[in-house]
This record gives C-alpha cells, sequence and structure tokens, in this order.
C-alpha cells in the first residue's frame, strides 16, 4: 500500500531476450525481422553476368550510400570475372574477403542479431547461397552536422571544435588533440532498443585502470529501452542520484574533454550526443572553466575567487536578506534599515513570502527564455524582468529591496561556468531561504551545515565530492581549487584522482 | 549517510525537549517594517525613579517621533513605552545615550547596565552627559522637522576628528574605563540657544558625576590621548595646525617608593598662516615658535592633570600607563598609588615639521 491507499504498481521482471532474434541467418530470416519495412532492400547480383553464380545484396536505403554500394560493391561483383570463376561459394566468400570488393572492412556475420545490427547500422549484406555465414561491408551514409563552434561554452582563446552527433567524428576529434597511441577507446553497446554505441576513453599509463573499471561496469549494467538522452547514461552510472549536484562533468570542448583524459580522468562518449562526459566530476571542477587555463593565472585566480564569491552570494543572499529584516534588524546599518523600511512600507506580504514569489517568478522567467525561441525569449525576459519587475515594485507588490536581493542572486548564479551547479544551487538558495524564514541565521547556519554535510556524503567515482577541501580515504590531498597557480608550477596530476603517473610535465 | 541525518534530528529533538517550549529555541521573528527604529534614548532621574525619552530619526522632512515614558527602571519605562504606537519600537539602532546630570550625578551605572544586559542595545552607543539641563529637555530641543537628536549628535560625531576638544565615548569604553581605573570621561553636552553644543567632558569616578574640564582641561585630555586633528594654535604672527601628539608615562621611584610620573609629550604642528615678519628658516624664530607651542600645549596638559589629581580621579589611565612603562615595578605602582601625592612632571616638546615658502 502506497501513499493514500493507493496501489504500489508492481513492477514485473525485464529479462533480455537472448539471441534477440531466434532464426537462422538467411534472407527469409532478414525478410521477416524486416516485414513492414519500407526501407529494407535486397537485390540479387549475378557474378560477372553468370546466372548460375547469384549473391545477394541486402541494405536499408538511406542508411548506406548508394554511391559506394554501386562503386564498390555491384560494380566488382558485376565485371569481376576472377569472381565467377571460381569454383564454388566458399571460392567466392574467401577471394572477396582478401580484397575483391574496395572495402576498408569486410566482417563475416554469422547470427541475425549481429547482421541485423549491422543493416541498421549502414552496412550492406552480401548473402549466398546455401551458406549461413553473409559478408558485411561498411557503406553507411556519412551525413552529419559538421563540426562548428561550441554554443553553450563560450571561447576566448582556445580551439574553436565541438562535440558532433556522430560518435566516430567525436573520436577523432580527441584523436587529433590526443595523438599519442596510449590513448585507448572501448565500445559498448546500451539500450536495448536504441543500441546506443558508448565509448570509454582513457589514457594507458596515466588513469587509474579501477576507474577505467568502474566505469565499464557500470556502464554495462545499464539495460534501458533507449539512450537518447544524458540523463540516460547520466543517471546511471553516478554513485548518488539523491543529489541535485553534478556527479560527472560534460563538455562539448574536445580540447577540454582531452584536458580531463590528460589529467587521468575517463571520458564518455555517447553516439547521437554532442557533448563527452568526464568522469569524478568533483565541486571543483564545476567551478573551473574553460578558460581559465587560457588567462592569466593571477587573472583566473582572482576570477575564481569572484565565482566562490558569487557561488556563496547566490545561495545565501535570499536567505540572508530574510533573516536580517525579519529577525536582526540590528545588523542591518542604520540608513539601510530605514530606507528598507521606507520601500517596505505598503508591500501587504511578510518578507519571505516576498522572497520566494520573486525567486519562483525569476525560476518562471528563466524557464520561459530557455524553452522559448532565442528572439521572443529574450522578449520575454526582458518584458518579465524589466517590465513586470517595475511595475511590481511601483504595485507595492514586492520592495525593491527584494527585487535588488533576488536579481544579484540570480546574475551571481550565472557566473558559474557549470549549469547543472547553477541549478542545484538555485535549488538550496530556495531550501536556505526557508530555513532562514523559521530561525533566522541560526537557521542560515543550520541549512548551510545540512549543505555541506550532503556534499561531503556524497563521492564521485569513489573520489570525495568536496575534493581537494576533504579527505579521500582518510587522507588529506593536496589541491588548489581556489587559486590557480601559475602552470609551470603545476607538475602533479591531482592526486585524488590515483593516477598512474603524477607527474604531468618535466 | 542515514545515520547522521537521524542522529542530527534526534540531537533537535532533544534540545527542543530539554530547552522547554520549542518555539523558545527559535528567535523571535519580527517584521522590519512593523518596527520604529529609535535612534536616541535619553535617561533622568524623576520622583518617581526614572525618565526615559527617545527618539526615532527624522526622515524626509518630517518631525522625528519623540517618546517619553517613567518608571522605577529604566527596563520599566520602557516597558510603558511599548505599548503607546500601532508599530513595536527597537532599541537595536540606538547609537546615542544621553544621561541627565542629575541622574550623572546620582548614579549613572544603572543606565549604562541597562545598554550592557539589553539584547538589543549596543555597547557601542555613543555615552552623552548633559550639563545643566536633563535629557529630556536635550532630546526635545534638537527635535524639528527634518532634524532630531541623533542627526546632530551624529554630525558633532563626524566632525569630533576636527575638534580638539571633544571626542566621542562609547558605553563599552566607558564601562571598562571604570571597571580598570575606577574613573572616566565622557563628553559633555550643553544647551545653547537651543541647540546642542559640545562642552568639555564630564568626569566620572565610582560610578558617578564628579566635576567637568574647562577648554584647556579638555585639550589636555585630548592631547594626551592624541587626539588633536586639525587642532589650530593661533600666536601673534602664525597659526599652527597640530598634526599629532604622543605622550609618554614613566614612573619615578625613589627607592622602592614611586614619587612621581613624568609625562613627555611631543606635539607635532604644521605651519598654517604666518605673517611675512615670521621666516622659519631663521633657525632662532622657529626655536621661539616651537617653544610656544610647547608652552602651550603643556599648560593644557598640565589643566588636564591637575583637575585628576584635584578629584583623584584617574581618568586618563595613568597607573596603568606607567605599569605598562615598567611591568617589572607593576607592584611597587600599585602599592605606592596615590594621585594627588604624587609629583607630576609635564615635559613637552614641540615640532614644527613642515611650513610652505610662498616667497
Amino acid at each position: 500500500m502506497g501513499f493514500f491507499g493507493r496501489d504500489e504498481a508492481r513492477i514485473p521482471p525485464h529479462p533480455r531476450k537472448e539471441p534477440r532474434i531466434s532464426l537462422p541467418l538467411s534472407l527469409e530470416s532478414l525478410e521477416q525481422v524486416f516485414a513492414d519495412c519500407v526501407d529494407f532492400s535486397h537485390r540479387e547480383v549475378a557474378l560477372a553476368g553468370d546466372e548460375e553464380k547469384k549473391l545477394t545484396l541486402c541494405y536499408i536505403g538511406g542508411m548506406v550510400k548508394m554511391e559506394r554500394v554501386s562503386d564498390y560493391v555491384l560494380r566488382p561483383l558485376a565485371q569481376d570475372s576472377a569472381l565467377a570463376a571460381c569454383p564454388d561459394m566458399d571460392a567466392v566468400m574467401a577471394q572477396i574477403k582478401a580484397g575483391a570488393l574496395y572495402n576498408l572492412g569486410v566482417d563475416e556475420r554469422d547470427t541475425m542479431d549481429t547482421a541485423a545490427a549491422d543493416l541498421v547500422n549502414g552496412n550492406c549484406l552480401l548473402l549466398f547461397p546455401g551458406k549461413s555465414t553473409v559478408l558485411s561491408f561498411n557503406v553507411g551514409t556519412e551525413e552529419k552536422r559538421s563540426v562548428s563552434d561550441p554554443e553553450n561554452e563560450t571561447v576566448l582563446k582556445g580551439s574553436r571544435d565541438s562535440f558532433v552527433e556522430s560518435l566516430r567524428t567525436n573520436t577523432s576529434l580527441v584523436r587529433r588533440h590526443l595523438k599519442a597511441p596510449e590513448l585507448k577507446i572501448r565500445e559498448q553497446i546500451v539500450g536495448r532498443q536504441s543500441l546506443t554505441t558508448v565509448d570509454i576513453l582513457w589514457m594507458e599509463g596515466i588513469t587509474d585502470p579501477e576507474l577505467v573499471r568502474q566505469v565499464e561496469e557500470r556502464l554495462a549494467a545499464i539495460d534501458i529501452d533507449a539512450a537518447l538522452s544524458t540523463g540516460n547514461i547520466e543517471e546511471y552510472i553516478v554513485d548518488c542520484t539523491g543529489t541535485a549536484f553534478p556527479l560527472v562533468q560534460y563538455t562539448e570542448r574536445p580540447d577540454k574533454f582531452c584536458a580531463g583524459l590528460a589529467e587521468g580522468r575517463v571520458g564518455v562518449l555517447i553516439d547521437g550526443l554532442p557533448l563527452g562526459y568526464l568522469a569524478p566530476g568533483v565541486l571543483g571542477d564545476f567551478l573551473r572553466a574553460s578558460q581559465d587555463k587560457s588567462n592569466n593565472w593571477m587573472l583566473s585566480s582572482v576570477l575564481l575567487v569572484l565565482r566562490g564569491i558569487c557561488l556563496l552570494l547566490t545561495l545565501t543572499l535570499p536567505g540572508f536578506y530574510v533573516a536580517m529584516v525579519t529577525f536582526h534588524q540590528e545588523m542591518i546599518p542604520t540608513r539601510l534599515a530605514l530606507s528598507i523600511i521606507a520601500a517596505k512600507q505598503d508591500v501587504p506580504f511578510i518578507s519571505v513570502f516576498e522572497v520566494l514569489i520573486l525567486l519562483l517568478a525569476f525560476e518562471i522567467l528563466q524557464e520561459a527564455g530557455l524553452r522559448l525561441p532565442q528572439s521572443i525569449g529574450q522578449t520575454v525576459s526582458i518584458i518579465g524582468g524589466l517590465v513586470v519587475g517595475t511595475a511590481a515594485v511601483e504595485a507595492k507588490i514586492v520592495s525593491p529591496a527584494v527585487l535588488i536581493v533576488v536579481s544579484v542572486a540570480g546574475i551571481a548564479g550565472y557566473t558559474m561556468p557549470s549549469q547543472e551547479l547553477a541549478g542545484a544551487l538555485r535549488i538550496w538558495r530556495f531550501v536556505l531561504a526557508v530555513f532562514s524564514s523559521v530561525a533566522g541565521l541560526f537557521g542560515l547556519v543550520m541549512g548551510a551545515a545540512a549543505l555541506v554535510i550532503h556534499l561531503a556524503g556524497i563521492e564521485s567515482f569513489g573520489v570525495s565530492y568536496l575534493t581537494p577541501f576533504a579527505a579521500n580515504d582518510g587522507k588529506q590531498v593536496e589541491g588548489h581549487a581556489v587559486l590557480r597557480q601559475p602552470l609551470p608550477r603545476v607538475k602533479l596530476r591531482p592526486d585524488a584522482l590515483k593516477t598512474r603517473n603524477r607527474r604531468n610535465q618535466g | 549517510m542515514k545515520r547522521t541525518w537521524l542522529f542530527l534530528a534526534a540531537a533537535a529533538v532533544v534540545l527542543m525537549v530539554l530547552g522547554g517550549d520549542p518555539l523558545d529555541l527559535l528567535p523571535y521573528a519580527r517584521e522590519i517594517d512593523t518596527v520604529v527604529l529609535m535612534r536616541t534614548m535619553g535617561a533622568d532621574v524623576t520622583a518617581e525613579g526614572v525618565s526615559v525619552t527617545l527618539s526615532s530619526g527624522a526622515e524626509d522632512g518630517e518631525l522625528p517621533e519623540l517618546l517619553d515614558g517613567q518608571g522605577g527602571t529604566i527596563s520599566g519605562a520602557l516597558l510603558t513605552l511599548q505599548g503607546k504606537g500601532e508599530s513595536s519600537l527597537f532599541y537595536g539602532h540606538v547609537g546615542q545615550l544621553l544621561l541627565g546630570e542629575t541622574l550623572a550625578r546620582e548614579n549613572l551605572l544603572a543606565p549604562l547596565d541597562y545598554v550592557l544586559r539589553d539584547v538589543e542595545t549596543r555597547l557601542d552607543t555613543d555615552l552623552y552627559i548633559i550639563r545643566g539641563a536633563d535629557a529630556q529637555t536635550a532630546i526635545r530641543s534638537a527635535a524639528g522637522p527634518g532634524e532630531s537628536a541623533a542627526d546632530r549628535l551624529e554630525a558633532m560625531s563626524e566632525d569630533a576628528g576636527l575638534l580638539s576638544a571633544t571626542m566621542t565615548r562609547t558605553v563599552g569604553q566607558v564601562l571598562t574605563d571604570l571597571g580598570e581605573q575606577e574613573a572616566a570621561f565622557v563628553p559633555a553636552l550643553e544647551l545653547a540657544e537651543g541647540t546642542l553644543e559640545a562642552a568639555g567632558y564630564a568626569i566620572l569616578k565610582e560610578n558617578r558625576l564628579v566635576g567637568w574640564t574647562q577648554e584647556a582641561a579638555a585639550k589636555g585630555v585630548n592631547l594626551y590621548l592624541g587626539q588633536v586633528d586639525a587642532d589650530v594654535l593661533e600666536t601673534e604672527h602664525v597659526a599652527l595646525r597640530i598634526v599629532g601628539a604622543r605622550t609618554r608615562v614613566k614612573p619615578v621611584f625613589e627607592g622602592e617608593a614611586l614619587t612621581g610620573l613624568e609625562i613627555r609629550c611631543r606635539v607635532e604642528a604644521n605651519l598654517a598662516e604666518g605673517t611675512p615678519e615670521v621666516d622659519l628658516r631663521d633657525r632662532r624664530q622657529l626655536e621661539a615658535v616651537e617653544q610656544r607651542l610647547a608652552d602651550t600645549e603643556r599648560a593644557r596638559l598640565e589643566a588636564a592633570l591637575a583637575l585628576s589629581q584635584a578629584l583623584d580621579a584617574d581618568y586618563l589611565g595613568l597607573k596603568q600607563a606607567a605599569c605598562l612603562a615598567a611591568p617589572w615595578r607593576k607592584a611597587d605602582i600599585q602599592a605606592g598609588w596615590n594621585l594627588p601625592g604624587l609629583e607630576l612632571q609635564v615635559v613637552v616638546q614641540g615640532k614644527v615639521e613642515r611650513g610652505y615658502d610662498a616667497s
């Protein structure tokens, strides 16, 4: 029995069917599997015009590039007399595997599962009469978005390429940045229906093998229908889902991704998603922007400190204001207190209600701006922020001080390099405001303590989330999360990553 | 993790149970727009006990809110005031505490003790004693459209740096002085044609007012403490701007007995104005000006010290300064301390550091 007396939903077993298609590998089986699939096609090809020796070519329209099929498969089959001269189909198959057709690779498939998967992935299959194995050629289309500037991570100084939806293009981008052969890439298939290819990347000799093993195991354990969005992978591989804070870092910039790999982290690329994940991800990683290493170390340090201040502001300012005006009026400078009193004179709501309503309105505006097309979104933001805000103040629905506090807190949140971290802070901002409304500064401190306890209790792939502020395995590790050292002085990789080689420069 | 939360929740419950009413643990919520910020508090003695006068600030040309209440104690008087208006009175922003002369002569520890113990009032509240009048009159006389006692006293406080005969003293400082040296000084105010004006210092001893400084002694107090910003010394041919003073106290012994104190003061001044007859490049003229500076400042310092001896009130903290100067003889100093009987030798060195040769 669940809440309100409703019956809890029973979750039936969900066994994986192995093999997926229990049919012999043949044209009939393929036709049966792809029945009602208008894009499935097959045709017979006579070897060098010999009607006695016919092969069957299968493919899925739209997934293969027709010119490739015609030029590199059909043309040799139709014109190569050597193939027709082969005594039997075994010899033909052997000759094709030896290179009679012009293709980079040829695979032999002997099960329906692999053959059907190849067809879907853009291969064409060559079926030989009387044989239970087929040959598979990669003749897939290469229709994909071209590599362009990253849209969500602004670049001032640095490479301007970004990941695209094609997994192989993404791995090639990584290879171009990290040319060392120690870059390893393993592949897994995730999603029963989507059969999404997921690649795991790491630097052999640097990355902790245990970390690689953990990532592989967690990916292998995912048993979902389709891995179509980021959450489909992200939420399954993190240590803890009971937190709003991000536990793996994502980026759409290959250079940032490669920097993470070189640091000793494990990367995950997912086919169809134009971004890469880096694991583990701890709080300090989400406070660092990719631009930090491009800037002068002093400037970066100042910006990091500024970001830290903004983090505190966005998190605590609304709660602090509520505590001040509701419980601790003596802490407000006299002239400011008089100004707040004058501004709040005809406002009918209590301070915490004002703050919560305005925070909510801020979230609604933000959400509306994100969901709408960019041009309309900007208009909504302007109307919401300026017109409605000003009107609300003039109508004495909210006081100007609250508007300023919420705006400053909101703008301070935008300085976070990670939108996911900013989102988590937004949630906790509400919590702290409510705590403050109950017990003033005492409540704010209690709320902040609860946040620290929460953060101290979570890990990302065995690394404490508060690293380097917190100990790992009882050992306090060195690190620089607040200031950035000059790069020539940073000779060691982060200890918490347990890399096999800590030195990163001479 | 769950155990941590359970432990915290259990601890919170235990705290609430042991604390009695759970709501008592939480601070008292009060919206800021429902309070009136009182800025100045005055206390006077009456036949029934104490009279308290409160004044808010005067915003936007309006009259300040003035409230009077009587009671056996300050707390009782303030309690009678709480029910008078729609808003609750808030004392967290009281910046000045004014005490009438009569109250100060009887016992001024009660109002200071109130400030010390009350959760809203602050120890950094400036303390003033009204010379020849009561605090109520002083506060009411300062009130007008757009004007209040707080505005007037804040302006005086900000200008105190420019005046060489007054300085602000907080309740905390006065309480500390009374506790450590049983004497203290507090800026005095007087009503001159209905306006609050600085009137030197009130000297406190054993928790009551015992005397006032005249102008020279008041300047001597400032000189002793080095608070001489922008004091101008006018002579026949030059005007000197005092820019700094440093005083050292050295105990003088005869054998084991403390017989006196040597007070050495170095006063620095700049030439502010000068007539053509004066040329400070001339060594003799410079020495004459410096001698004049030293003589004037010595007289001020001696006036302050003489008052201290006459009242037997160590409001300048001479004993503590002597102990700090010779800590190895602290016991001798404390044993032989008899301020009226000590011989105070004042040595002042005047130094004109900088002038401008316009010629």
